[in-house]
């Protein structure tokens, strides 16, 4: 389980590395020697299905090229665990969530009156 | 004439419960200091007025049996899947059974809808982390995001991840973050987001019952507290303590999410610089409350 995801991290890292995308299935394949080629087609046709991977074709040849950059879901995941979106504390629980100026002072007084001696500014 | 009275008291008890019964919980300071027996009381009275409510939709379904509780039940279970199901029901009688029937489909059918959402969210943003996250050597069980905003939290799951992002690795020296880890591991630990599942989207559902409007709030904070509970008992409870004042005051915020966490914070930090955070007392008072609410209707179905 754990390996067939790791194979796809792979297989998304080549298509966000593409020089020249969309990548058909062979020019993935042969960027990861290791793989079959018939491996790294059923991952690309899994991540397709998860919508992390567009496929277009060209007379019988199918191309893939990655649906978004990884900045972009880097970016996705951060919004959420930001709670952007609502629902938040069943997705995810978030150590600490940001308060306002005045807040933190407040949080940094209650601190300092905890510990009395060092403090950093 | 029996069960018309147990189906008033049953109706009353989870009233009081969802409603003064809640408002009052939600301002116990006292739980603060056994977070987990907190959550418990929340759940055993939520389990407790749901039980009730549908004991007294039950009891007064069950009235003209004349049979009692338990007898009456069985005997209206059984004209339900009888030739003529519901044949000669008064009013009392529809009423109590519809009233038992939408309590039990109302919540299910809208509490599965949004869990089944909230499982799918969460295995989207399992895949997402699959591709995008890297691990550090020196932070087993750690996944680090390369983004400069400071964050940190645990994705609630069969196997539950750890997330940190690059910004929290600035902020934080090694000795908090390992205060941080060790808090998330306190909530993949005991699988807090299963406990949350149900309650997340109650607030919105509900928002006029105080049940509903408050113990989503106050079960997260509980969490939270006892997610630094963990921590304090694996690493120095000052530095977590520090680590969040960096984290809430130096965290990205979005606009409109302000206020409610940042008590939050704060009333973290002040229990994690008490002396004592934790009281043997206090949780044996929450289990006994959060047992007693569940044990009324069970008890009034046995006894009548």
């Amino acid at each position: 389980m754990r390996r067939l995801g790791d194979l796809e991290r792979r297989v998304m890292d080549v298509l966000w590395e593409a020089e020249a995308p969309p990548m058909s299935g062979r020019d993935v394949s042969d960027s990861l020697p290791d793989r079959a080629y018939t491996t790294v087609l059923t991952v690309l046709e899994r991540l397709r299905h998860k919508d992390f991977v567009r496929r277009t074709t060209q007379g019988r040849v199918h191309y893939f090229e990655a649906a978004d950059s990884r900045d972009a879901y880097v970016a996705e995941l951060m919004i959420e665990a930001m709670g952007a979106s609502a629902n938040r504390r069943a997705v995810l629980a978030r150590f600490a969530a940001s308060v306002s100026p005045a807040e933190a002072q407040a949080l940094r007084d209650a601190l300092q009156l905890g510990s009395g001696e060092d403090h950093r500014s | 004439m029996r069960l018309v009275m147990t189906a008033i008291a049953l109706a009353t008890f989870s009233v009081v419960l969802l409603g003064p019964g809640s408002t009052w919980l939600s301002r116990a300071r006292w739980v603060h200091r056994a977070p987990r027996a907190g959550v418990l009381l929340w759940q055993g009275m939520g389990l407790g007025a749901i039980l009730s409510g549908i004991g007294a939709g039950l009891a007064l379904a069950a009235t003209r049996y004349r049979a009692g509780f338990a007898g009456g039940t069985r005997q209206l279970v059984g004209s339900l899947f009888s030739n003529h199901p519901l044949r000669g029901l008064g009013l009392y009688d529809a009423l109590g059974l519809t009233l038992a029937a939408d309590l039990l489909i109302v919540l299910g059918v809208v509490l599965g809808v949004f869990m089944v959402r909230t499982v799918r969210r969460r295995a989207r943003h399992r895949d997402l982390l699959d591709l995008v996250t890297y691990t550090a050597p020196q932070y087993p069980g750690t996944e680090f995001l390369a983004d400069r905003r400071a964050i940190a939290y645990c994705l609630p799951g069969f196997r539950p991840r750890i997330v940190v992002s690059d910004g929290t690795r600035t902020l934080l020296d090694r000795n908090e973050l390992w205060a941080v880890i060790h808090h998330e591991r306190g909530h993949a630990h005991a699988h807090h987001g299963l406990v949350m599942l149900p309650m997340a989207s109650l607030s919105s559902l509900f928002p006029w019952i105080p049940y509903a409007r408050y113990a989503p709030e106050s079960m997260g904070l509980l969490l939270e507290m006892a997610a630094d509970d963990f921590s304090s008992r694996r690493s120095e409870r000052r530095l977590l303590a520090a680590a969040l004042v960096e984290m809430a005051a130096n965290g990205w915020a979005p606009s409109c999410a302000f206020a409610a966490a940042g008590t939050g914070a704060l009333e973290r930090v002040s229990r994690l610089l008490k002396a004592d955070p934790t009281s043997k007392s206090s949780a044996v008072l929450a289990s006994v409350l959060g047992l007693a609410a569940v044990l009324v209707p069970v008890s009034a179905a046995l006894l009548t």
